[in-house]
């Protein structure tokens, strides 16, 4: 009886042990014109956290194009103009993926954004005219980079804020790692890391959202120290006098909101700041010029396409995603 | 004592008698109610608290095993092996343990036994789902183990009534 | 090798066995779901108005609905139901709380950047949840 009760006794304290958690933190801020969560699991987790929400506020205010004292409104500003390694860095990456992309992704657009006023309370339709006059100076070849001295030529302007969030994903990844985080996650409006698992050792499960009904989900992935980005015309819009309605994304080829028959693109890969950039240029290539840039690229990312009757995945995701059986939309492979 | 060829032939026997249950279990739908797949009454714990009494423990855990490595080449894969397996290991330790305590019928060796065939279970839906929310299934798999731990008992203790004066190879 | 004839007549000891598997049943129970009255997929709704929770309510204690008026630069009218919750009405200018629409599972939230709202869904998440939500 005695050795019963001294092995139940046991049992119960394992169950009790299987109860206490390892110390789990999570945040939310607002910044970068977003709304960021994170978690972390782990020793450091508070610290980590704290180090992160901090790290987002250094970098808003060194990319930041609507901060005066920004880097990147010094470099607006005209003129030459000598920036941290950092931010030279970040830049020389954003052209080398205009290029890769031929030019579906470029910080240049800027003057066409502020234009047609997407981040302002008053967005505006503009005339064919207007475009005509400020096309021109959209284009890397409008950016000089030699070594950290940046010099625009005149009139054209940047914006860092297409790779800005991917960019900050990349490095709360960094201090996930260095602060041993076993696991946790990091969403920052359209861009999210998955680090490590869950305590059962189980995947994160990220749902896309559904660009349809946005309180629904388009598709599941189960992600591992990878990183997740959504670019979609739903996320931000406006209606014209007219009715039309106008997506956020602005196509760098004819200056007008990109007219894409995808509903929402997402990159899934191990680069924050690329998921960021290629998320942003696919939306604009669209479905065809989307996958023909896959079958290019395929060692780089996988990616999900939501089209208004399909969701297509590459084939590399075929493990880790999930999609609801008899749901809105058809599914099929991309190969 | 004992005849070699005819401990051999009601071991077969048992096991054979314990897949039929086994299989007969799949007619009821516990997945209806527990989406788990693999998860069981454990009605087969009949043989096991049968074999446990008259047997002994080594031969009823060899009966478990041919049972279960049986059960699980028709079933034809891994994950049911581990279902059955742990199922049934727990439980019959858990019988082993209740069993020896001398003062229980065995209708509370069954609970317990159907307590234990339940946690196993669960274990093992935690193995290979490696997902640890399954365990919101356990209040519910031992409030059933309650009900076929009775039916176990019932059916066993009948059984026993029934075979009274039959000898099974030794007395 | 203990072998024996069994008792074949239930007795109290195995009500002790019974009773003390009712009594796992009823304590896995509550470790699982923090309490015997709550059953899981019970949904808390969090307002939050910059970074201050302001509203905490157990929505499956909600009969009919409720209405919170939140104030400051910006007017909005969150409406939270047994099913969920929702942004009516909002005077920002982006109108993303209320294109949002209705949020019903746990991990779901609306958000107003303008106003710095959060409204978000808390619960035991089942397994197949997601633990958070992307684009």
């Amino acid at each position: 009886m005695k050795k019963i009760l001294v092995s139940l006794l046991a049992a119960l304290l394992l169950l009790c042990t299987g109860c206490s958690q390892p110390k789990e933190q999570t945040l939310q801020i607002f910044a970068m014109d977003t709304v960021m969560d994170f978690y972390a699991v782990g020793e450091n987790a508070e610290e980590t956290l704290n180090a992160a929400a901090q790290e987002i506020n250094r970098l808003e205010a060194l990319l930041s194009r609507t901060r005066t004292g920004s880097e990147v409104s010094a470099i607006n500003g005209g003129g030459s103009v000598t920036v941290s390694h950092e931010t030279a860095s970040l830049l020389r990456s954003a052209l080398q993926y205009a290029q890769t992309t031929s030019g579906a992704f470029d910080v240049t657009i800027a003057p066409l954004v502020d234009a047609w006023g997407i981040h302002s309370d008053m967005p505006r339709v503009l005339s064919a005219n207007e475009i005509r006059t400020l096309l021109p100076l959209v284009g890397s070849d409008h950016v000089q980079l030699d070594g950290d001295t940046v010099t625009l030529d005149a009139g054209c302007r940047i914006d860092l804020g297409g790779i800005a969030k991917g960019y900050a994903s990349d490095c709360v990844a960094e201090l996930y790692r260095q602060n041993g985080v076993t696991g946790g996650w990091a969403s920052l409006g359209g861009n999210v890391y998955a680090h490590g698992t869950k305590a059962d050792g189980s995947f994160w499960n990220v749902s896309i959202r559904d660009p349809k009904n946005t309180a629904g989900s388009a598709a599941m992935v189960q992600l591992s120290n990878q990183f997740a980005v959504t670019s979609g015309g739903y996320q931000r819009y406006f209606t014209a006098e007219d009715g039309t309605v106008y997506q956020h994304i602005i196509d760098p080829a004819t200056g007008v909101p990109a007219q894409s028959d995808l509903l929402s693109v997402t990159i899934i890969g191990q680069n924050g700041t690329m998921a960021d950039a290629y998320s942003t240029a696919l939306y604009v290539m669209g479905l065809e010029s989307a996958q023909k840039f896959w079958h290019a690229h395929e060692e780089e990312f996988d990616m999900v396409l939501v089209t208004e009757d399909t969701v297509y995945y590459t084939a590399g995701l075929a493990e880790h995603i999930t999609t609801e059986e008899g749901g809105p939309y058809r599914v099929q492979v991309i190969t | 004592m004992r005849n070699k060829t005819q401990q051999l032939a009601l071991g077969a026997m048992l096991t054979a008698l314990a897949l039929g249950l086994s299989t007969m279990e799949n007619m009821f739908p516990v997945t209806a109610v527990i989406p788990l797949p693999g998860v069981k009454l454990g009605l087969a714990n009949i043989v096991t608290v049968f074999a446990l009494y008259r047997l002994g423990s080594k031969q009823a855990l060899s009966i478990l095993i041919a049972r279960c490595l049986l059960g699980s080449l028709f079933a034809g894969n891994f994950s049911a092996l581990l279902y059955s397996l742990l199922g049934g290991i727990v439980a019959m330790l858990v019988m082993i343990g209740l069993k020896h305590l001398q003062r229980l019928s065995i209708f509370g060796v069954s609970i317990g036994g159907a307590a234990g065939h339940n946690i196993g279970q669960i274990a093992a839906a935690c193995i290979t789902l490696g997902n640890t929310a399954v365990l919101g299934y356990l209040p519910i798999l031992l409030g059933v183990s309650l009900i076929t731990g009775t039916i176990t008992g019932l059916v066993s203790s009948l059984m026993f009534r029934a075979m009274q004066n039959i000898r099974l190879g030794h007395a | 090798m203990s072998k024996s004839s069994p008792k074949l007549r239930p007795n109290f000891f195995d009500g002790i066995v019974a009773l003390l598997v009712a009594l796992l049943a009823i304590g896995t129970s509550v470790v699982f779901y923090g309490g015997l009255g709550s059953k899981d997929g019970d949904v808390t709704a969090v307002v939050l108005h910059y970074g201050k929770e302001v509203e905490r309510i157990d929505l499956s204690g909600l009969d009919g609905d409720r209405q919170i008026e939140i104030d400051g630069k910006y007017h909005l009218t969150i409406s939270l139901t047994a099913f969920g919750a929702q942004v009516t009405h909002s005077d920002c200018p982006t109108q993303d709380c209320v294109r949002t629409g209705h949020v019903s599972r746990v991990g779901q939230s609306i958000i107003c950047l303008p106003e710095q709202v959060v409204v978000k869904l808390e619960g035991t998440k089942q397994s197949g949840d997601p633990d958070l939500i992307l684009g």
